[in-house]
């Protein structure tokens, strides 16, 4: 008995160890990437200011860029977002829709909506995909190809888009998402100013939920009405302006939004394009070409800047919310896992050595470690392992710290971006970023730590999240 | 005596104090910015409702300068600088705007201050004035100073002050790429004859330099910008010993006669717009170059030449080992826009490149119905499988088959059956299927029954 007792003593004393390594190091990395970030986004902001996007828009050195979105069952939104995609204000254009089995009607209101002409097309099968069932063009919109397919996943109706893609260059983007229509032209700005080779260049996604859409643009900018979405809000701002753009500062990029991404096509076909076996194959991908680049020893960098905004809906209610953050964890532990031999192995560079490891850790691991720890705490205190005052202290430095970096995002994109006009929506922003750590973000550590859970049960299903319309 | 337990205590309470503090502040921080920001945006746009109309008016031609430049001397304060670029620069002005603006501009001493800015002085002002001003606080910073001359090369650019070329020239050689870069793109607007050569000098520097921190896409599109008699300025490049340097001036030559002969329908480069021995060196050492980017450059070129050497130039590259360069011949043949030369285009439909094949497969649908019946005549004779496959494939996105269907109704020629002939055999039929469905196609469907009802079914081709 005694032995047992000392056995969970000494576990115990362990996982509190895990817990403060993990608080610190966690909350120290992000820390660094705020202060880079605070910097490099106001100064990304001010550079806006000449970046004349037409010179972009009127050089024969904009590569032309096909779009490919991928659609399943998006019969109420399909027509408008392709009708937007098509909009966008870009020189060298082409669309790629992919519709992916669907059951409803997303194929016949495309066909009605821009009379479409079922052909037989050429397909070539660049990447290993079933071959697709049928294509759908209009002679007087050359720049607009809708491909049906059996059902497969996403990562294969992109492969689809990807074999037919005529274009150096491919942008994803998801049918559920609104464009803005300079988005692509800022999104290629660093692809053509870069001396390096761009393999990727990802943008910002913002809440759609509480704008107004008009013609497929978002006409007017506004927070959402619940609480749910408005913190979501918050959480994207914090992930967007801090955490992607610091990884990429430290060029440990391990994340770019498949949402709204622009890819090198030959690069992406040669790194095997988009792979099924994660639910997260944006994630998938960026490490495939990161470990493709350096086994063909390629010098190639990875972009991600903060002015083209691709705006999207994020679940309204706490179901889609929970199925959408376990699907995410178990697509991140799925992907960690899957490349796990690059773990701290030099020759990957800050993203072998810093960023696969702190995602690894921290975001994977982590969400476990912090979660076990709520159960935790209380024992250490039964226990007087740790004295309760000491324990009510560490857990307020916890919830403040997260409040301290939320609130540095809603500074950040008041320095620099202001997206949100009116001066109330700026203190319902601060007022949800204080909150955040209260009650959301352990709701969204139980459904992350469901997808751990899943994950080493070996689920590896695909929830999707409904879209309910929640634009003003 | 504090113990351990204690002493961790007080430090995650000072910890926890601290965060709380900063968070505090950062949050103030942001209430405070947007306040300013809106004092700000409101004083903006009361400058905007106020001096806007009479900018218009006065770029309309309706105010004169004088009066312009009496309007607006009376925006002051700390930012007047910005405040001015604001109103005057916030949209591209248009090429009849760019006269009155300039003398806008220079009147206003906004040109003085560019031109101090991009060589880097600095204005001297008391600190509260400096930090009263965004302009202010980033000159306090040394490191930020590329901000404002990043934007005050761009504002020359945008006036197209044509003096400012030297400084312009000087910038070229900034620290920050961003300097670099604007000052590039506004000599490639200003178009001062002798800010080529530094560009071009520039553009070398680029290519030779190993650690390179600058794209050279704003110095290639500035050089492009020039009219084409600035070619000749490229001759040197175009012999240089360093293939990069000659792929380049050569895209940049061919990216020149682009953008002339969107503007000259049948543009023909000959002397004294393009010289003799910038001729001889595309014809006869740039198309037979070791760097096959520079061979594939060159053909769009030479398709423009008067001189008899270039369809046998050409023919030569339609046959080269690389496939973008076959690409790149096929379509300078097509810009000949010569029927004469449809055989030779033909020959890319066998190309074992795809790229080719489509290639070809365009050029000659866009030369045309002789371009169109070459295609059908080699739709029913090939036997490469991968030929007719891209030409079926042609006709259906260019949308011929209906065209196709419609000669078959009005029995112009048995051609058109045979084609269609093939296109069934080939398992091409949706489209036809389509077209026949139109509801005004009654006579149509009955034809194609007729001829088609007993038809073998598909073979498809073998992959």
């Amino acid at each position: 008995m005694q032995a047992w007792k000392e056995i969970c003593f000494q576990g115990a004393n362990l996982f509190n160890l895990l817990i403060l390594s993990y608080f610190f190091l966690g909350n120290g990395i992000y820390t660094l990437l705020m202060v880079r970030s605070l910097i490099t986004v106001w100064i990304h902001n001010r550079r806006q200011a000449y970046r004349g996007l037409e010179q972009l828009r009127e050089s024969a050195e904009t590569a032309p860029v096909t779009i490919i979105m991928p659609a399943w069952n998006e019969e109420a939104i399909i027509v408008g977002s392709v009708r937007s995609a098509l909009k966008t204000d870009y020189p060298h254009l082409e669309v790629i829709a992919v519709d992916d089995g669907s059951t409803d009607a997303t194929l016949e209101r495309l066909v009605a909506a821009f009379e479409l002409i079922k052909m037989d097309l050429i397909f070539r099968p660049r990447l290993p995909i079933l071959p697709p069932r049928a294509y759908y063009m209009n002679p007087a919109l050359p720049n607009l190809l809708v491909v049906s397919k059996q059902n497969g996943g996403k990562a294969e109706a992109l492969n689809a888009g990807i074999n037919l893609c005529r274009t150096p260059y491919f942008c994803t983007l998801d049918s559920d998402c609104v464009l803005e229509r300079d988005a692509l032209l800022r999104l290629m700005h660093p692809v053509v100013s870069s001396p390096v080779p761009t393999a990727v260049s990802g943008g910002i996604i913002r809440i759609l939920n509480g704008c107004k859409v008009k013609d497929g643009q978002v006409i007017q900018v506004g927070l959402p009405r619940t609480h749910l979405e408005r913190f979501q809000v918050v959480e994207y701002l914090r992930t967007f302006l801090f955490g992607r753009t610091g990884w990429n500062l430290l060029g440990g990029t391990l994340i770019i939004s498949g949402a709204f991404a622009v890819f090198h096509t030959e690069s992406v076909v040669e790194a095997g394009g988009f792979r099924p076996d994660t639910v997260t194959e944006d994630m998938d991908l960026i490490i495939e070409i990161h470990r493709w680049a350096v086994q063909q020893n390629r010098r190639i960098q990875m972009s991600f800047t903060t002015d083209p905004v691709c705006w999207t809906e994020c679940p309204a209610t706490l179901g889609m919310l929970a199925r959408q953050r376990r699907r995410w964890q178990l697509g991140l532990c799925q992907t960690l896992w899957k490349h796990s031999e690059i773990l701290f192995r030099k020759k990957y560079g800050v993203v072998g050595m810093l960023s696969f490891p702190f995602h690894f850790y921290v975001e994977g691991l982590g969400a476990a470690v912090e979660f076990l720890g709520y159960f935790l705490v209380p024992l250490v205190i039964a226990t007087r392992m740790v004295p309760l005052s000491l324990c009510i202290l560490f857990l307020l430095l916890a919830l403040a710290y997260g409040a301290f970096l939320s609130v540095g995002a809603v500074l950040l994109e008041e320095l620099t971006y202001r997206r949100y006009p009116s001066f109330r929506d700026l203190m319902t922003l601060l007022l949800y970023a204080l909150l955040e750590n209260i009650g959301y973000r352990q709701l969204m550590l139980a459904f992350r730590f469901q997808g751990v859970v899943g994950f080493l049960r070996g689920i590896r299903q695909w929830d999707k999240v409904v879209h309910v319309g929640a634009r003003a | 005596m504090p113990t351990l337990i204690d002493r961790v205590t007080e430090l995650v309470l000072g910890f926890l104090l601290l965060v709380v503090l900063v968070t505090g502040a950062l949050a103030v921080l942001a209430i405070l910015r947007r306040r300013q920001r809106e004092r700000y945006f409101e004083r903006l746009d009361t400058l905007r409702r106020l001096y806007l109309p009479v900018i218009a008016r006065l770029l309309a031609g309706e105010l004169s300068i004088q009066q312009g430049l009496t309007m607006l001397g009376t925006v002051a304060g700390p930012d007047r600088v910005f405040v001015l670029e604001r109103l005057l620069l916030e949209k591209a002005p248009t090429p009849a705007e760019v006269p009155p603006l300039r003398a806008l501009c220079e009147g206003l001493g906004l040109v003085e201050t560019w031109q101090r800015r991009l060589v880097g002085q600095s204005e001297d002002r008391p600190l509260r004035a400096a930090l009263s001003s965004p302009d202010g606080v980033i000159q306090r910073v040394k490191r930020l100073g590329f901000l404002l001359r990043a934007r005050s090369a761009k504002n020359l650019g945008l006036i197209r002050h044509q003096t400012s070329w030297p400084l312009l020239v000087q910038a070229l050689a900034d620290p920050h790429p961003d300097v670099r870069a604007n000052a590039a793109w506004a000599l490639g607007v200003i178009k001062e004859p002798q800010s080529f050569t530094p560009l071009v000098e520039r553009l070398h520097t680029g290519i030779l330099e190993t650690s390179r921190d600058f794209s050279l896409w704003p110095i290639r599109s500035a050089l492009a910008s020039f009219p084409l008699k600035s070619a000749a300025g490229l001759l040197p490049s175009l012999l240089h010993p360093h293939p990069q340097v000659r792929y380049l001036a050569a895209d940049i030559v061919r990216e020149m006669v682009k953008r002339r002969a969107a503007l000259e329908v049948c543009l023909v480069l000959e002397p004294p717009t393009f010289p003799r021995e910038l001729c001889e060196v595309f014809l006869t050492r740039l198309c037979f170059d070791e760097s096959s980017n520079v061979r594939a450059r060159a053909a769009p070129v030479v398709a423009y030449l008067n001189d008899p050497r270039v369809t046998d130039v050409l023919i030569t590259l339609l046959g080269d080992a690389e496939w973008f360069v076959r690409l790149r011949a096929v379509q300078a043949f097509a810009q000949q826009r010569c029927l004469a030369g449809i055989p030779d285009i033909a020959r890319g439909l066998t190309d074992p490149h795809w790229r080719v094949r489509e290639a070809t497969t365009r050029a000659l649908r866009c030369l045309g119905q002789v371009g169109i019946d070459h295609l059908f005549t080699h739709f029913l004779t090939t036997t490469d499988a991968f030929s007719r496959e891209q030409i079926a494939d042609e006709f259906q996105r260019a949308g011929i088959i209906p065209d196709l269907l419609a000669q078959f109704e009005r029995e112009e020629s048995d051609r058109a059956f045979q084609v269609i002939q093939r296109l069934t055999e080939m398992g091409k039929t949706n489209y036809l299927a389509a077209a026949l469905r139109d509801g005004s196609a009654e006579t149509l469907r009955g034809k194609f029954l007729k001829q088609f009802g007993g038809s073998l079914a598909p073979q498809p081709e073998p992959r």
